[in-house]
């Protein structure tokens, strides 16, 4: 352990942070992953809509194809041309999201298209006015991730045997299923159907009834990712970051060669301390919002 | 305006233009570096694993329209997962036993025979009884196989497993063929999925995200075979995104409901 | 190839690993689309993306473990000890899921402002808080309850330990992390495909009466591994590469 290794893992955990959120932005512009489901079901039951419809397979493996894309970018630039490493960056995370801009329009004239017979219609505006917003936060991700893989390949020390195209693509399927574990819920579960009673999940009876008429004109996504980059955005970098920085914490303040137990010990420690903060969380909402006053079966609260 | 070009092909079609046209593809590639004595015709291998991703995006169509209760991702994850240990296997089984040419079709006979045992599990095991599923699975390992060899020899320009194994193993290039191969094949039922889902579409979209991969492996080989390599991959790759990616965007205009400029929503749901 | 007893020991390895990665698969508390409109209990999001992210984590930990181990000045003697790899791997799992249902609930419970409950039990087994009159009307459920929690961190457990089962033995074989990474992906994509197929999508932890169906993923999960380990102890390096 030294100043540097722990200054490094301190930038690892502000950038892993920061990726977290803008991935979860750059899902909430585009809806993609599950709360989409909502948005192809709207069509399906009468409410054609202004959403874009960014579904590009999920958004653990989209995350991977940015972080991998920008990776190889980077590990050519690196390897072959020896650039510096953060300009190997920047380029790979460009190439990064040319790629996206051409899956996000790609899927969303090809759903829209597949839509016909409910009467949803392709807005050229749509395209013109969102893609860009969802190609700048796929680079901001990529490129966190790709400098969170180059510094853990070349500058942190035990240097990381895989090589960075596949850290990055393990960081890129991590930050993907955080995304959409944690912020997606924001937006499915709040933002898409902000016009029901707040407090309890979606009634099955709503399905579909996504909000489609805005405060002022019509909804469209651009207003969504504006709502959940207040909350959803952070949580989702908090998670990742959580995950990025006390992964790598723990292996660089106890060297992994002589105080491998202790290393061990300290993340089961983490562990138990998120389960008791999981189990305060599950009584402090029971306490406060109490049972659903509908409820008529005869379990006691 | 001139009407826009579609197609319907059968699935054992298919099936006979993926097979055929990877295998002789990536064998032409062989060729046509040896006989040149350059590296500059490996693209020719990452357009035999075009035909890889047509056969497997036809497969995810059929294999999904039953509905599998888990989604489109994870069959390409699936197909490229089985690609991948099927590759390995039969570059090195080929370099053992002295064959080192027959490594494509030892990794193709194996992931097909693979494929195959997994579909079985699926209906007999779990219980599935999807009548194609056997047949799907079969497919989609095999057009997982024909792909990442067809992008491991544009990046390598060689079929040995030691030039394999350092051109594409060491350096981590495989996520990128892993990632975007496996995309190529699952992203276009996924992007279209929807009643009025068309084959042509469908396909389309697919070579147009090989495209795309091939631009990736371009990049890669700008590393390991040189700027003239790389260069010709990526113009390759560039010229066959473009042209799918507006022939794409032709079908949907024929297809959707209606394109517009602008627009509030469309009078029957204002 | 050369055929020893270590060889039959890798072998079992690689096969306990991927047994290990396609049960754990069941333990973790998915909700699939539903959950992310915190219509259903569990983590909103696939089965199989979930389950990646988190093994695949491990497996990272793993290398890296791996890798120190290997730069340690008694390595020469001492070799490899697989006990150090395997828990370092199950606890990077295990972290990586922890965070993430952790701040998933931090969204249940102050954005969408709905207490935890789980639909398939009347009374949570850990903790005994009573379920049903915590349960929106229309919905199964909603949250990440105190035994979703626990479930989903033995689920992360077992994948992160059968990633790094099935890394360890391979780059004995091969020498070759890259690559060993590579085919460990690999092996785990199928592991965790069939397992999840075993499930259709949603489950809510070994409570849920869907856990019952776990052998069926034992057996499939069984054949295929095995087919997946004898290709990879066949593969042997070649001389003059790797």
């Amino acid at each position: 352990m030294d100043a540097f290794g722990m200054g490094l893992v301190a930038a690892m955990g502000a950038l892993a942070t920061v990726a977290g959120a803008s991935e979860d932005i750059d899902s909430d512009i585009g809806s993609q992953s599950n709360p989409n489901s909502q948005v192809q079901l709207a069509a399906q039951v009468g409410n054609p809509h202004r959403i874009y419809n960014k579904a590009i397979a999920g958004e653990p493996p989209s995350n991977a194809l940015w972080c991998t894309t920008a990776a190889i970018m980077a590990y050519v630039l690196i390897e072959g041309y020896h650039m510096p490493l953060l300009f190997a960056a920047v380029a790979g995370a460009s190439l990064a999201a040319l790629f996206d801009g051409v899956m996000s329009t790609s899927a969303y004239l090809g759903r829209n298209a597949s839509q016909a017979r409910f009467n949803q219609w392709i807005y050229l505006d749509i395209i013109r006015y969102t893609t860009p917003s969802i190609m700048a936060h796929v680079w901001i991700t990529s490129f966190c991730i790709v400098l969170i893989s180059i510094i853990q390949v070349y500058i942190l020390t035990p240097h990381h045997p895989f090589p960075i195209p596949v850290i990055a693509i393990i960081w890129g399927l991590t930050v993907g299923a955080i995304g959409s574990s944690v912020g997606d819920i924001h937006y499915g579960g709040e933002r898409e159907f902000q016009w029901r009673l707040f407090g309890q999940g979606l009634n099955t009876m709503l399905s579909g009834q996504i909000v489609r008429k805005a405060e002022a004109g019509l909804r469209n996504s651009i207003d969504n990712a504006w709502f959940c980059a207040k909350f959803g955005g952070p949580c989702t970098g908090m998670g990742f970051g959580l995950t990025v920085f006390l992964d790598n914490w723990r292996t660089t303040v106890f060297d992994p060669l002589t105080q491998a137990g202790l290393a061990i010990a300290m993340g089961v420690f983490f562990v138990i301390v998120m389960n008791l903060y999981n189990f305060y969380c599950e009584v402090s909402a029971r306490r406060k919002y109490g049972p659903y006053p509908g409820y008529k079966g005869d379990i006691a609260a | 305006m001139a009407a826009v070009r579609g197609f319907k092909i059968e699935p054992k079609q298919l099936r006979i233009y993926g097979l055929v046209g990877s295998v002789v593809g990536i064998y032409l590639a062989v060729i046509l570096n040896a006989v040149t004595g350059t590296n500059i015709f490996s693209f020719v291998g990452a357009l035999a694993a075009l035909f890889g991703v047509v056969w497997g995006a036809n497969a995810v169509r059929r294999v999904c329209a039953y509905g599998i209760g888990t989604g489109v991702p994870s069959i390409g994850m699936l197909s490229l997962g089985m690609g991948t240990v099927a590759v390995l296997f039969g570059l090195n089984i080929a370099e053992q036993l002295g064959v080192g040419m027959l490594g494509v079709i030892i990794a193709l006979v194996y992931s097909l025979v693979f494929g195959y045992v997994v579909g079985l599990i699926a209906n007999r095991v779990m219980g599935f009884n999807i009548p194609v599923m056997e047949e799907g699975l079969t497919d989609l390992s095999g057009a997982g196989t024909m792909a990442i060899l067809g992008w491991s020899f544009a990046i390598s320009g060689s079929l040995g497993y030691v030039d394999i194994v350092k051109d594409v193993f060491n350096t981590g290039f495989l996520a990128i063929i892993f990632i975007c191969g496996g995309l190529a094949i699952l992203h276009p039922f996924n992007a279209n999925l929807g009643p009025d889902e068309k084959q042509d579409r469908t396909l389309v979209n697919g070579v147009m995200v090989g495209g795309l991969s091939t631009i990736a492996t371009g990049v890669c080989a700008l590393l390991t075979l040189g700027l003239a390599a790389g260069m010709v991959q990526i113009v390759v790759g560039f010229a066959v995104w473009y042209y799918f990616y507006v022939w794409y965007f032709r079908l949907a205009r024929r297809d959707a409901a209606a394109v517009v400029g602008t627009g509030l929503l469309p009078p029957s749901a204002l | 190839m050369s055929f020893d007893i270590n060889t039959v020991i890798y072998f079992l390895e690689i096969v306990v690993g991927g047994l290990l990665v396609g049960i754990g698969v069941h333990f973790v508390p998915v909700g699939g689309a539903p959950a992310a409109m915190a219509q259903a209990t569990g983590i909103g999001t696939g089965t199989v993306q979930l389950a990646a992210g988190s093994g695949l984590t491990g497996l990272l930990s793993a290398g890296l473990m791996m890798h120190a181990m290997s730069l340690s000045p008694t390595f020469a003697t001492d070799g490899y000890s697989i006990w150090p790899i395997v828990a370092t791997g199950a606890v990077g799992a295990m972290i990586m899921m922890d965070a993430t249902m952790l701040t998933g609930s931090w969204i249940y419970a102050y954005a969408v402002g709905a207490p935890f409950a789980s639909a398939k039990v009347n009374y949570d087994p850990i903790t005994g808080f009573s379920q049903p009159p915590y349960v929106a009307p229309g919905t199964v459920g909603q949250g990440i309850p105190t035994i979703c929690f626990v479930s989903g961190t033995i689920g992360a457990a077992m994948g992160g330990i059968g990633g790094a089962m099935i890394y360890f033995p391979l780059v004995l074989i091969n020498h070759n992390p890259a690559m060993s990474a590579i085919f460990a992906i690999g092996i785990f994509m199928v592991d965790a495909v069939l397992a999840s197929w075993n499930i259709q999508g949603t489950i809510e932890g070994f409570h849920d009466p869907k856990f019952k169906k776990w052998p069926q993923a034992f057996k499939a999960c069984l054949v295929s591994t095995v087919i997946l380990a004898v290709v990879a102890v066949l593969i042997t390096p070649i001389i003059g590469g790797v």
